[in-house]
């Protein structure tokens, strides 16, 4: 739905949903291009983790650099990284900057803060049934994870 | 779309999806379940992924799955499928993330009567002692080179450390120690997620739940396991933790390139693979050998946090309160184990996706005192209902490869179980039925509601009944530990 600040319209674009699987986690990650798709699906994790920083700590940023045989492989890639990132550093992350990416290698910084809560901890990415696909709003992508 | 008419009806409790199903099938897909069972299979893509595991090179006889199917990644949980060894292919997905998540069954010397007033003591302590939830850190920190101890020498490490005493490895699978580990296959990432969780329950449907037993079938069996009518026994729920999943990472990242070097064709990416004999395929057994006795030994110290968590509420109180092993069992693994098939011994790569080993009796990797009778097999239900002791079969050597179910199955999304069940009331209500409840997180107690599961007497029912695991006794819980 198109919403309106200062006379100026934009679409509010839906980040990701949450599709029922009946064991694990399974999401629909959508973008306008694969940057964007990429950067959605990390804020995804974050979110299905209910994951919440220390409240008023300095901002840190980290940069993230993965490679894979293809763009199925660098996506879970990417989040795998974010995952181990999140358990070896305790920390969340709340912004994503995809700087280049390529079918084979990825190059992002990602901004977060010290880890208060985890609702839920994904263990892992998997392969099973990912698709990136191009569609008429964009690309999307459907993931499942194991918790 | 699968449905019922595409599968032929072997036997009451079999039904067969023919190997014409579908071009790239090399072999039937078989499921174990009753009518009722079979319809809850056809609700999710379960049944879809178990015809996917007959695709893989090598497979033998026939793609298994247990009553308690339910839609996984890759595989389905309950799957069941063995390959030829040396060339047949291990699957790092196969197996799964939670490499050798298992069950151990510890027995008291106690009648459920003797401790009625300090069971929620002695919950309290189990919750204290045995640390769980997200981001649990063990009592047991360990540097590099004892980690690579670990790794190596699973439950026999406990023993050497004092966490465990050598009968409890008569009393467990592989004797808790797998064969073939090599802790160099391990990553330094893998071993940086283990290095703190030795001792460590984690979240999710992982337990530790204070049974009585409530019925006994097998009298005679019972008896030789040590177990009776209304004692006090413990289960633990858990596996490798953080080293594991990390572990399945690496090897199924590093395996897309494999299928490619190795032309395999594969319905679904999760299943990657390669030849058993192929460097890449005895690396990934090496790790996942190493992680499987991380899973023992993890077990192990648990083992010696509830014994010590019985012996600080119960010493004065009653006179013996130790804790002796009945079994510890794991239901995600691949081994190389020999079968008999069509008249000829045959080494097979059995990958057990939620299924349980159930060696029947005679089995020669028995422990002198199971071998007559058979291997004990330890099947959780979910959270507050049953759970139930079986012992192998002769049936479960000729059919499933020695396999059994290995719990309720899942029926109903977590974010369901989330929306519809609502923790607070969920644990009011289990404490109405008598049951104590210690747990970390109150939504995560939701997801593991019971009706977000089927019915694990129905499934023990069908394993029972098809005779790939004889019934030999009912638990019911008491107290509930959960992260």
């Amino acid at each position: 739905m198109p919403y309106n600040i200062r006379g100026v319209k934009f679409m509010a674009i839906k980040r990701f949903e949450e599709i029922p699987h009946t064991a694990d986690w399974s999401f629909r990650a959508f973008g306008e291009d694969l940057r964007a798709l990429f950067e959605n699906a990390a804020h995804a994790l974050f979110a299905l983790q209910g994951a919440r920083a220390r409240e008023h700590a300095p901002e840190i940023a980290r940069v993230v650099a993965v490679s894979a045989i293809d763009y199925e492989a660098l996506l879970v890639n990417w989040l795998t990284e974010l995952l181990w990132l999140q358990e070896s550093q305790r920390e969340t992350y709340a912004r994503f900057h995809i700087e280049a990416l390529s079918p084979t290698g990825l190059r992002a910084q990602v901004f977060g803060a010290p880890l208060a809560h985890l609702d839920k901890i994904i263990k892992a990415v998997t392969y099973h049934n990912l698709e990136i696909k191009q569609t008429a709003e964009g690309w999307q992508a459907t993931i499942v994870v194991d918790v | 779309m699968i449905t019922k008419q595409n599968f032929e009806r072997i036997t009451d409790y079999i039904w067969q999806v023919p190997q014409n199903f579908r071009g790239d099938m090399r072999a039937p897909a078989r499921l174990y379940a009753s009518e009722e069972l079979l319809e809850d299979a056809l609700q999710d893509q379960s049944v879809e992924q178990l015809i996917n595991t007959a695709t893989l090179p090598g497979v033998v006889k026939y793609a298994i799955s247990m009553p308690d199917i339910h839609q996984g990644y890759g595989f389905p949980i309950g799957g069941v499928v063995a390959t030829q060894a040396p060339d047949g292919v291990i699957s790092p997905g196969g197996v799964g993330y939670d490499i050798n998540c298992g069950v151990r069954l510890l027995a008291s010397h106690l009648r459920a009567e003797e401790i009625v007033r300090q069971i929620k003591d002695l919950a309290t302590a189990l919750y204290k002692n045995c640390p769980s939830g997200v981001g649990s850190e063990g009592s047991v920190p360990l540097n590099a080179k004892q980690l690579d101890d670990v790794l190596e020498q699973g439950s026999e490490w406990a023993v050497k450390n004092g966490y465990a005493r050598r009968k409890d490895l008569q009393r467990t699978e592989e004797f808790g120690k797998m064969p073939g580990a090599d802790a160099g296959a391990v990553s330094q990432r893998a071993k940086a997620r283990g290095r703190d969780q030795l001792g460590t329950l984690g979240a999710g449907n992982h337990f530790i739940e204070v049974d009585h037993v409530a019925q006994v079938y097998d009298a005679q069996i019972a008896e030789r396991l040590g177990l009776f009518s209304e004692q006090i026994v413990v289960q633990i729920h858990c596996g490798s933790r953080g080293l594991g999943h990390q572990v399945c990472t690496d090897y199924v990242n590093d395996f897309q390139r494999a299928v490619r070097e190795y032309q395999i064709e594969l319905p679904d990416r999760e299943l990657v693979c390669a030849p058993l004999n192929s460097p890449e395929g005895q690396t990934y057994f090496q790790a996942m050998a190493a992680s499987a006795n991380f899973a023992f030994a993890n077990r192990q110290v648990l083992a010696f946090h509830i014994r010590r968590s019985f012996e600080e509420v119960l010493a004065g109180i009653v006179k013996d309160f130790d804790l002796f092993q009945i079994y510890d069992i794991a239901h995600n693994m691949a081994k190389v184990e020999e079968h008999d098939i069509e008249g000829k011994r045959v080494k097979v790569c059995v990958h057990r996706k939620g299924a349980t080993r159930a060696f029947g009796p005679g089995s020669d990797v028995l422990p002198d005192d199971l071998r007559d009778i058979g291997q004990p097999v330890l099947i959780p239900g979910s959270m507050g209902t049953a759970s139930y002791v079986l012992i192998g079969t002769a049936a479960s050597m000729a059919e499933t490869f020695g396999s059994t179910c290995h719990g309720a199955g899942r029926v109903m999304s977590r974010a369901k179980a989330k929306k519809e069940v609502r923790g607070e009331k969920l644990r009011e209500e289990l404490a109405a039925r008598g049951i104590v409840v210690r747990a970390g997180s109150m939504p995560g107690l939701a997801e593991e509601a019971p009706q977000a599961y089927k019915d694990v007497s129905r499934v023990v029912e069908v394993v029972h009944r098809a005779g790939i695991g004889r019934r030999v006794a009912r638990l019911e819980p008491v107290a509930v530990i959960k992260g």
